[in-house]
């Protein structure tokens, strides 16, 4: 056991234990198990014990803050496997001490929504299994010390998501996702929840493969998989950067974040995950599962680039990482704008931003200053878990009480349910980025100033994307608030009210996890400029002090236009920031809030938007076409061979043919055996002869 | 002269005299027909049988056995390559006894004393052909093992079955035992000495126009003992014999007298050979073949459980003759070939031991008969499973070891013969063809059926089975302390050329 301590930042040093960083991930293993005997025990309290075991993990995680924010970490190594020298160990720094800190709480106000969210179903103990099972997988990923315990934990989320997607997996109905009258190049859209947990699970496995794939190439070269152990001797990296393995390495590693993070092109099995329980999407899309792969790539990232200062290259390696972010980014967010269920509206969006992070992250990679793109990518993934979460727990409550998932069922509920209009409003806007009083917006414009001021050959076509998202994106936003709160009254809630039903306020567990949240967005997002300086304090002297990341020396400061509060900000990237936010919502407020142009007659007025429509609509086909190259194709093919090859060369020819061979032999060798004694002693007599002669020979 | 206090000698002494004093005892007692005391007896015979075992067990543990000579001045070797077959043999015995001990109070029994003397004077004989280092103190022990036998084949006087097993056992026996002693004789002319060292250095040194008499008395040799092996074309009195003779009779034969085939085998006929120089490798590779082949692919249709395991009992001779076929060029095979002897004899031991008591318990050896034996005498159908399945070769069971070294050791010797990967093949093959036959059983036994009551299991039938699953699964899992014993009884040769 040895822990040591980085020197300080800008603040004394400050000890943490260092047993705490295994706590947080052990607890709610630990609990996990436990879970089924206080099942047992009573129904009741599962519920409570699950989150004060969420709450124990979370303090746990706590206790390290002060530690890392002061610059400090904790490396604490136990041996593992001895025959390989393979040791298991936690790795507490300011990246994985501040995204512990984000998934512990995160997960706890999620949890405390689920005690409401939850009630009165029969299969909770399994539920809350799943639950703690995830979190504590995620937060192995987070405070592993190495690429193979990493993926211990990677594979646990995996399983996690798989069963709590299909949570439901009798199927019902009411389970299902999307519309089951539509069909998209002949195959259905509309799938179920055991449908839906066995995509998601093949579709990052495929991204697992990969992963593991890279792993054990740079296990080859480097004999270790510890990320300290990697940043210290480099002769690994030359060596595969003379056979050309360095960059195809860090990609087949890329490709395990590509899935868990839902980016293109497997970004597909996203939309069906929402078939799972409403507080288990919160739970993948805000804190855990798709963050996975971001984090993953905050790990590797500085690795990649110290290795740049050596003097091996691996550019393509964050141009890669750049450009899947950003075609994610646009593919899932023009898809956000066109449908019709808000759990899916909300996962379009999840990828879509999971995509500018990878762009930042990418970006920076390609630029001078590492530390910027590095800061931007990894605030918004604080900003983005906070108003995200908000955002799928107020939906999940609206479901709750509407008892649809589509928001064409919805409509004019902002009179009924005040406090949820409230805090979608204040997390949607954290999601369009509404200047200066979001976390959103601090973030999205960082990200905006460190894609626009890399000097990347790919920085304009990267920037115009990553502001054609932003637009995107503040429409739907709007858009989604405006079909479920304004307006008249939907037909099936007018029912509703008719058969008796007081459409109402969620339960108060419900609410106030995720009016803590969207009031946290707001909150943080008024000292956010403040906020994101002390981040990239942080992580300037994190990345110096680890891995030897210096930033470039600024030339001469241009001299700010901006008023004294904005300082230091990139002229350009907030300009375009505010342009593209009111340009969304003032688009999304003719639509949907004001209602001054039908949507369905604008798309019908002419040819090109019917068609454009329709393309976003079918999910760009994309869905459709793995499908029938990977589902539709391979069953045919099977199920050719089964009828072309296995029930007549198989069965026939070798299954009967065999038989009536050995049953043939049998036969001729049992008619040897005549019974008769002179019969056997001639046999007898000519087998001596036999060996004689083959002796003789 | 032999030490009186050899290994050999003590055996003798022991078994010898309570076989002698059994029939005394009878007499003493004035029995008749019927109220004769099997119990008495088999514990008698039991006691020798244990007594015996201890002997050779201490002598390998803490006495100084030395390691396989084969060869001696004296007629008699005490070494390890003979107290590995005492061992061997020891343990079937021991079985036997104990099948016998319900099987044959069961069964009519005139004088119980003289059918456990019976066994024990085989015993005897068994015991004394691995020992022995002389050609004429090697016939005159397998003559003192054939002779019990044939009265103990045909000892349920009043079953034709059992008289038509009895004769034609003896019909063979007796022509086996002639050509055994030609071919004795033969050599004994060519080289004047009966000492088997003496024979093959005579061989060695023979004159050319001597050679095909001398090739003649070998094959008579193995024509001789293939007979007690099995081995195609001299393998068919098997069937009918063990299929007619009592069930703890069959266990004797196919698991006790077929071994000392092999041991008399090793000792003469693969030396001879060598003598002689002459590529006799091919012929034992051939008959293995046959004899693995024609077994396996004749149980496949059998419906009788003994003559199954019979014909399975003339297929694993063929897989042992792999390890005597590669022996020049692989003291691996050599090793896997005494391994799976001593397999062999616990699998097909405990096999025939599980068909006794299912005879005891249901009197059925129809195989469509043990439909759910598996619910109605589970841990006879356990053991005789295991045993089918260490018999095919599956692992982790001790059968696998033993298969995976033959199969080596002929991989080991490709080199050297080129034929030698296709005996590997052959028995492979024959391995998978195998666990058809076996799998029917199992699935017989397990699978098919209605649930019907249990019925008493025989309490000695459930000790050897007990037993076999110990032997087979723990020294499948933890085959060490075996293969020590195996490779220290192993005669290390010097092969000539």
């Amino acid at each position: 056991m040895a822990s040591e301590s980085a020197p300080a930042a800008f603040l004394p040093p400050i000890d943490a234990v260092p047993e705490a960083a295994w706590l947080v991930w052990a607890i709610p293993f630990a609990a996990a198990l436990i879970m089924p005997a206080i099942g047992r025990a009573s129904h009741r309290i599962t519920g409570y014990a699950a989150v004060g075991f969420a709450l124990m993990s979370a303090l746990s995680a706590f206790s390290l803050l002060p530690m890392a924010l002061a610059g400090g970490e904790i490396h604490d190594q136990i041996m593992w496997i001895e025959a390989i020298g393979l040791k298991a160990g936690v790795l507490a720094d300011p990246l994985s001490v501040i995204m512990a800190n984000v998934v512990a709480w995160i997960s706890f106000l999620i949890m405390i929504y689920s005690t409401g969210y939850m009630k009165g179903d029969r299969n909770v103990v399994r539920f809350w299994f799943w639950m703690l099972f995830f979190i504590g997988s995620m937060q192995l990923i987070v405070l592993s010390d190495n690429l193979l315990q990493v993926f211990f934990g990677w594979e646990g989320v995996g399983l996690a998501s798989y069963a709590l997607i299909s949570f439901w997996y009798r199927d019902k109905k009411k389970d299902h996702v999307g519309q089951e009258s539509r069909r998209v190049l002949g195959l259905m859209d509309y799938y179920a929840p055991t449908h839906a947990g066995m995509k998601a699970f093949i579709m990052t496995k495929v991204g697992d493969v990969m992963m593991i794939a890279g792993m054990l190439l740079i296990f080859l070269y480097a004999g270790t998989f510890g990320f300290r152990e990697l940043v210290g001797d480099t002769a690994w990296a030359v060596e595969m950067s003379a056979q050309g393995l360095l960059v195809p390495a860090f990609v087949l590693l890329f490709g395990g974040a590509i899935g868990k993070s839902a980016q293109f092109p497997l970004n597909e099995w996203l939309l069906e995950a929402m078939t799972g329980p409403t507080a288990v999407s919160a739970l993948i899309h805000a804190a855990t599962m798709v963050k996975a792969g971001v984090f993953l790539v905050a790990r590797l990232g500085p690795i990649v680039f110290a290795l740049g200062a050596a003097g091996i290259l691996a550019d393509q390696f964050f141009e890669i990482v750049a450009w899947v972010g950003a075609i994610t980014a646009l593919l899932l967010a023009t898809q956000g704008m066109t449908n019709p269920e808000i759990k899916k509206v909300l996962a379009y969006s999840t990828g879509s931003q999971i995509g500018y992070m990878m762009m930042a992250l990418g970006v920076a990679g390609l630029s001078y200053q590492y530390v910027d793109g590095y800061t931007a990518g990894f605030f918004h993934l604080i900003s983005h878990a906070m108003f995200k979460a908000s955002l799928f727990m107020a939906a999940g409550s609206l479901l709750h009480v509407v008892g649809s998932r589509f928001m064409t069922d919805m409509g004019g509920l902002r009179k009924r349910m005040k406090k949820t209009y409230a805090f979608m409003w204040a997390a949607g806007l954290g999601l369009m980025g509404a200047p200066f009083i979001t976390t959103g917006f601090w973030s999205k414009d960082a990200i905006f100033a460190a894609v626009y001021e890399s000097g990347s050959e790919w920085a304009l076509p990267l920037y115009v994307i990553a502001v054609l998202t932003a637009v995107i994106t503040a429409f739907y936003t709007t858009r989604m608030i405006g079909m479920v709160f304004f307006g008249p009254k939907s037909e099936h809630i007018q029912k509703m009210e008719e058969e008796g039903h007081h459409i109402h306020e969620a339960s108060i567990s419900m609410w106030v996890p995720y009016g803590i949240l969207a009031a946290l967005t707001i909150g943080i997002g008024i000292i956010g400029l403040s906020a994101e300086e002390g981040l990239h304090h942080l992580f300037e002297v994190y990345l110096a002090d680890s891995f030897g990341i210096h930033g470039a020396e600024k030339g001469t400061e241009m001299a700010s236009i901006l008023p004294g509060f904005l300082q230091g900000l990139n002229p350009v990237a907030l300009g375009s920031s505010l342009a593209a936010f009111a340009i969304g919502i003032g688009l999304g407020y003719i639509f949907y809030i004001g209602r001054h142009v039908d949507p369905a007659r604008f798309v019908n007025s002419n040819i090109f938007f019917y068609a454009i429509h329709k393309v976003i609509l079918n999910r760009w086909y994309l869905n459709a076409i793995i499908y029938w190259c990977f589902v539709v194709a391979p069953l045919w093919l099977a199920r050719g061979v089964s009828r072309y090859f296995e029930k007549t060369a198989i069965d026939y020819g070798m299954n009967d043919g065999l038989q009536k061979a050995a049953g043939w032999s049998a036969r001729v060798v049992q008619g040897t055996q005549t019974g008769v004694s002179q019969s056997y002693l001639f046999v007898f007599g000519a087998g001596l002869l036999f060996v004689v002669l083959i002796l003789m020979m | 002269m032999i030490p009186l206090d050899s290994t050999p000698m003590v055996l003798v002494a022991i078994l010898g005299t309570v076989g002698v004093v059994l029939p005394l005892i009878s007499i003493a007692r004035r029995e008749l027909g019927g109220n004769a005391s099997n119990t008495l007896y088999a514990a008698i015979a039991l006691a020798a049988l244990a007594a015996s075992m201890a002997y050779v067990g201490y002598e390998f543990l803490y006495g100084d056995m030395p390691a396989s000579a084969l060869f001696s001045e004296e007629v008699l070797s005490d070494d390890a390559f003979g107290g590995f077959f005492a061992v061997a043999m020891l343990i079937v015995a021991i079985f036997t006894v104990v099948g016998s001990f319900t099987y044959m109070r069961k069964h009519e029994n005139a004088s119980p004393a003289v059918y456990y003397s019976l066994i024990l004077l085989a015993t005897i004989g068994m015991v004394l052909v691995a020992y022995s280092t002389d050609l004429v103190m090697l016939f005159v022990a397998w003559e003192l093992m054939s002779i019990p036998t044939y009265i103990l084949v045909g000892f349920m006087k009043r079953n034709p079955a059992s008289n038509e097993a009895a004769i034609k056992y003896f019909l063979f026996g007796a022509l086996s035992s002639a050509i055994i002693i030609y071919g004795i004789s033969l050599s004994y002319g060519l080289t004047g000495s009966t000492n088997i060292g003496d024979v093959i250095e005579g061989y060695a040194s023979l004159d050319a126009s001597m050679m095909p008499l001398a090739l003649l008395s070998v094959g008579m040799l193995i024509a001789g003992f293939g007979f007690k092996m099995g081995l195609v074309p001299f393998h068919q009195w098997l069937p009918d014999t063990y299929e007619g003779a009592p069930a703890p009779v069959t266990t004797l034969l196919a698991a006790a007298t077929k071994k000392a085939g092999f041991a008399a085998a090793l000792r003469i006929v693969i030396m001879g050979a060598v003598a002689l120089n002459t590529d006799w490798t091919l012929a034992l590779g051939v008959i293995a073949v046959m004899t693995m082949t024609v077994g396996n692919v004749a149980a496949i249709m059998q419906k009788n459980l003994s003559r199954m395991l019979a014909y399975s009992s003339i297929a694993h001779a063929g897989y042992i003759l792999i390890g005597l076929a590669v022996a020049p060029h692989s003291s691996l095979g050599l090793q896997g070939s005494l391994y799976q002897i001593f397999n062999h004899a616990v699998m097909k031991g405990a096999a025939f031991i599980a068909v006794a008591g299912i005879v005891v318990a249901l009197a059925v050896t129809h195989i469509d008969k043990l439909a759910g034996l598996g619910r109605r005498m589970p841990i006879t159908s356990l053991g005789l499973v295991i045993s089918l399945f260490a018999l095919a070769g599956v692992p982790p069971l001790s059968g696998f070891w033993s298969k995976l070294m033959l199969f080596g050791g002929a991989l080991d010797a490709s080199s050297a013969l080129w034929w030698a990967p296709w005996l590997a093949i052959a028995g492979v093959l024959n391995s998978a063809l195998s666990l058809a036959y076996y799998g029917w059983i199992t699935r017989k036994m397990y699978f098919e059926g209605e649930t019907k009551r249990r019925v008493p299991e025989p309490k000695p039938v459930v000790a050897v089975m007990i037993f076999s699953i110990l032997f087979l699964v723990g020294f499948g899992v933890y085959p060490e302390p075996l293969l020590q014993f195996i490779e220290f009884a192993t005669p290390v040769i010097d092969w000539p050329g």
